[in-house]
């Protein structure tokens, strides 16, 4: 399955099924809840022709304050609304001194970190009665760390029971602007627990700095990583990111297509000894 | 809490920074790399204020609109956790603070709370439209109207000018109705006068318009018939218009 995130700028072609056809589709709930009117209708009218995946982005799981309990409450009833089969977040924060930032801050790799957000993922799969799958976000800057990013991430999800949202591209930007090896980085991951996988386009601001843009397409490195990647993950979702500077909407078409590419070649082999078709 | 002071503090310090741009105590972060996401925080704010108060931005002088928007980033909890309505945050603030006497824009007030009501309206959940009949008595029947509008009272007539100038000489009692389309979802807007917003205000209340027209010495208004045919012929036009809905059933 190789999805796409749901835009506003393109809901209507995607609806229409014809320059643009994914397997599924992506959305914020924070973007969608409470909302009525012309958006509303387009939105049923997605849901009914998409099986949807949700990525949430007010959620904080790495704050320092308590849950948002009422906002939790509107999650949980919008995924059940809409039916939703995934919901995944990020390993970041957006609200602190009670404030939202409407932006993915890093939260500073230490145990006592891992703590914290283990316990509050376990608090919000309680009581969604859902595992959450949560993203490795791009980062641009370290922040006080006492450990390392792959022993943070490990912890967290071992302490917590969560899965794993890759997004190739993030491993990619922050390989890039750490100085580290995105390969070693990965397989260093508990790559059994990867329960989704992201990829995007970024650009290069600085000769040592790259930004997770969103506004770009795909980079052949990020593909190559993508390819090495998924020969050691069990078949998951895969969707591409876009969010700004939209392409005419068949080139976004040809990457969805290049990327089921890559999938059928791994993942349909796989699936045959799995099934022992062959 | 598993959460450490110290860990606590360099989160605080860290996203301090991004709404204040003031260091604070913080070691272990790449300065410039952090000033990445002072500019990205900023950006959000920024992009989702143009987007909401597009007059707004297009007319006032961009430092007054930057030092607002900066200030508001920088002083202001946002608790919305929705982004598209953090705007409503702004426009109540920029009336807490009395921007319009600081910044010298008397019909600040008015001009966002016009640009939010269409946003709001927009985007709001729909509202149970109550069963109704096409046909009745405009006078004695109770009217059923689109229930999905907001009526605003401006000082200025910020929904049809933008010229400072002309906005300030034609300051007054201006009154406009915004109302969603129930088909398209698209927003309209009419200006009323005086006595036609008293009457809708009073039929969104379940009056009779032979009620409102009774009450219409106290406002000082001579009830003539023209008065009362007048009114009928508006709400018959707002029929056509998808405002009035019919009458109860
Ligand atoms: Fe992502």
């Amino acid at each position: 399955m190789v999805g796409i995130g749901f835009r506003r700028e393109f809901a209507q072609e995607l609806i229409a099924g014809e320059l643009i056809h994914p397997d599924f589709i992506e959305f914020a709930p924070e973007n969608w809840m409470h909302i009525g009117g012309h958006w509303k209708k387009l939105l049923h009218q997605a849901v009914e022709r998409y099986p949807v995946l949700c990525h949430g982005l007010s959620l904080s799981i790495g704050s320092p304050e308590p849950l948002d309990q009422e906002f939790l409450r509107y999650v949980k009833s919008f995924l059940e609304e809409y039916q939703i089969q995934l919901y995944s977040e990020h390993i970041s924060y957006s609200k602190c001194d009670n404030a939202h930032m409407y932006d993915l801050l890093p939260v500073p790799f230490r145990m006592d970190a891992v703590r914290h957000i283990s316990e509050r993922i376990q608090q919000v799969q309680d009581y969604m009665q859902r595992p959450l799958v949560m993203e490795i976000v791009s980062y641009y800057t370290p922040v006080a760390a006492e450990m390392s990013e792959s022993d943070f991430i490990s912890e967290i999800v071992r302490q917590s029971g969560c899965q794993l949202l890759l997004d190739v591209n993030n491993i990619y930007v922050n390989a890039f602007n750490h100085q580290y090896d995105a390969k070693e980085f990965i397989a260093q991951l508990p790559l059994d627990k990867v329960g989704y996988i992201h990829m995007a386009g970024h650009e290069k601001v600085t000769p040592d700095l790259i930004i997770d843009t969103h506004a770009d397409a795909i980079i052949d490195p990020v593909y190559d990583l993508f390819e090495g990647t998924i020969q050691r993950l069990k078949p998951v979702p895969v969707l591409l990111e876009r969010d700004y500077n939209f392409p005419q909407l068949p080139e976004l078409q040809g990457e969805l297509n290049r990327l089921k590419a890559i999938c059928n070649k791994h993942w349909s082999r796989n699936h045959a000894l799995v099934s022992g078709n062959i | 809490m598993h959460l450490s002071a110290e860990t606590y503090s360099v989160q605080q310090a860290f996203s301090r920074y991004c709404r204040t741009g003031k260091k604070g105590n913080l070691s272990g972060v790449q300065t410039d790399r952090m000033a990445w996401y002072r500019e990205m925080v900023f950006n959000i704010f920024a992009d989702a204020l143009e987007t909401a108060f597009p007059i707004a931005f297009a007319n006032l002088p961009q430092g007054k609109w930057d030092s607002m928007t900066k200030e508001f980033c920088s002083q202001h909890a946002c608790q919305s956790y929705q982004l598209w309505k953090m705007p409503l945050e702004f426009y109540t603030y920029a009336v807490e603070n009395s921007w319009d006497e600081k910044h010298h824009i008397p019909y600040l007030n008015d001009l966002l709370s016009f640009e939010w009501a269409e946003l709001e309206l927009y985007n709001m959940e729909d509202l149970a439209v109550p069963a109704f009949k096409l046909q009745g008595n405009w006078l004695q029947e109770s009217i059923l109207l689109n229930p999905e509008y907001r009526l605003l009272a401006f000082k200025y007539p910020v929904h049809k000018e933008t010229n400072r100038r002309k906005i300030l000489q034609q300051a007054g009692a201006w009154f406009v109705l915004l109302y969603r389309m129930p088909e398209t979802g698209l927003v309209q807007f009419i200006e009323l006068s005086p006595w036609l917003a008293f009457v809708m205000e009073q039929l969104y209340a379940g009056i009779t318009l032979s009620d409102i027209l009774a009450y219409a010495p106290d406002l000082n208004i001579t009830v003539t018939d023209t008065l009362a045919s007048e009114t009928v012929l508006f709400l018959q036009e707002m029929q056509t218009r998808q405002l009035v809905l019919g009458f109860q059933p």
